[in-house]
């Protein structure tokens, strides 16, 4: 079996690893990254989990209460730092 | 440039030139190496701030021009350990330079950097994922399963609203059997995929698509010769029925340069 890497599949594998793992370092050097900055991306992966939840029915009813709450939640933040900028 | 004082890091290589790699960095920035004694960091001048954006396209965009970058230093200088995405060092004070910053860093953290070059050294990252199918794996339970056998017979003899409870108990019964079982496989898979790894880290396994369900997920460090053997393995556990495995690589060691960072207090 030969290992690939060009697939849908792989992709998920290289995102979780590009975004999530790698060298650690000191960080008083080191740019701060705020909670939000890959926000598309995570909240896809949680939905790719969910599709099978969904598919039965279930969870429907939280599912838009969490994604009206993401909404929500992403447009404080954003009104936060666009204070925070001026 | 006044407001290029960051440096984004892609990652660490055994060399002690200044390479120009050209413009092949994230959003097309120039990449070039800071050498460090007999490292360097392969870098590019960017603005101190993050790189943001809750579009999933740019971010794709930006995640594989990062990976690209640390495949063309593997090309150039073999091992690579790398940083994970938006890692970028700026000056603490106007009277350092960018460079010296990255330089600073070097030297704080050199004896670390010796030892995860060592660990990694000629190996990569594979990413291994074993999936079951719930259905057939239920199937041949419930041929094999003496109480589930007598639950079926015993349904057969229901009245309709009888049935639907002991249905309900079959599938709890089956249900709690491949529990069982994914616990016994899980180790099973991986004694045998252990053996053919330097190292291996066992990730959170997630949801599937399609009926499959994923029993392990783990990110295997592999000496790039013995690469083969993995593969004739997990060939192997791909072919028994009911089973199915994705094998992704080579990676860069992701997972395993993030050990040995500060040790949690207590430990």
């Amino acid at each position: 079996m030969q290992p690939s890497r060009d697939t849908h599949a792989t992709l998920v594998d290289l995102l979780d690893r590009v975004l999530d793992k790698g060298l650690i370092i000191n960080a008083d050097l080191m740019i701060h990254v705020a909670g939000i900055p890959l926000l598309g991306v995570k909240l896809n992966a949680a939905l790719a989990g969910m599709e099978t939840m969904l598919k039965y029915g279930i969870w429907q009813d939280w599912d838009e209460a969490q994604r009206a709450t993401a909404t929500e939640e992403r447009r404080r933040k954003e009104e936060v730092s666009l204070i925070a900028g001026q | 440039m006044e407001q290029e004082k960051g440096r984004y890091l892609y990652g660490v290589a055994t060399s002690e030139r200044t390479v120009r790699l050209g413009p092949i960095g994230i959003e097309g920035c120039n990449v070039y190496t800071i050498p460090y004694e007999d490292y360097c960091a392969i870098v590019h001048n960017c603005p101190t701030k993050p790189y943001q954006s809750t579009d999933d396209e740019t971010v794709k965009r930006w995640v594989s021009a990062h990976q690209g970058v640390l495949d063309e230093a593997k090309e150039r200088f073999g091992t690579v350990i790398p940083f994970g995405f938006d890692t970028i060092l700026q000056p603490g004070d106007k009277a350092t330079s960018p460079d010296q910053v990255v330089k600073d860093w070097f030297k704080g953290d050199y004896e670390r950097l010796q030892t995860i070059m060592e660990k990694i050294k000629e190996r990569d990252e594979y990413g291994v994922q074993i999936f079951y199918e719930p259905g057939l794996i239920g199937r041949q339970i419930a041929e094999q399963s003496q109480e589930i056998q007598k639950l079926k017979e015993e349904i057969a003899t229901k009245s309709p609203g009888m049935a639907y409870v002991y249905r309900q108990k079959l599938e709890k019964a089956v249900k709690a059997e491949i529990e069982k079982l994914a616990d016994k496989w899980f180790k099973y898979f991986y004694s045998r995929v252990r053996h053919r790894c330097d190292d291996i880290m066992v990730e959170k396994t997630k949801k599937a698509d399609g009926d499959r369900m994923m029993l392990l997920n783990i990110s295997c460090l592999v000496a790039r010769q013995k690469v083969d053997n993995l593969g004739e393995e997990l060939e192997k556990i791909n072919n028994m029925e009911g089973f199915s495995v994705h094998f992704s690589g080579p990676w860069p060691p992701y997972s395993f340069v993030a050990k040995a960072v500060v040790p949690i207090k207590g430990e």
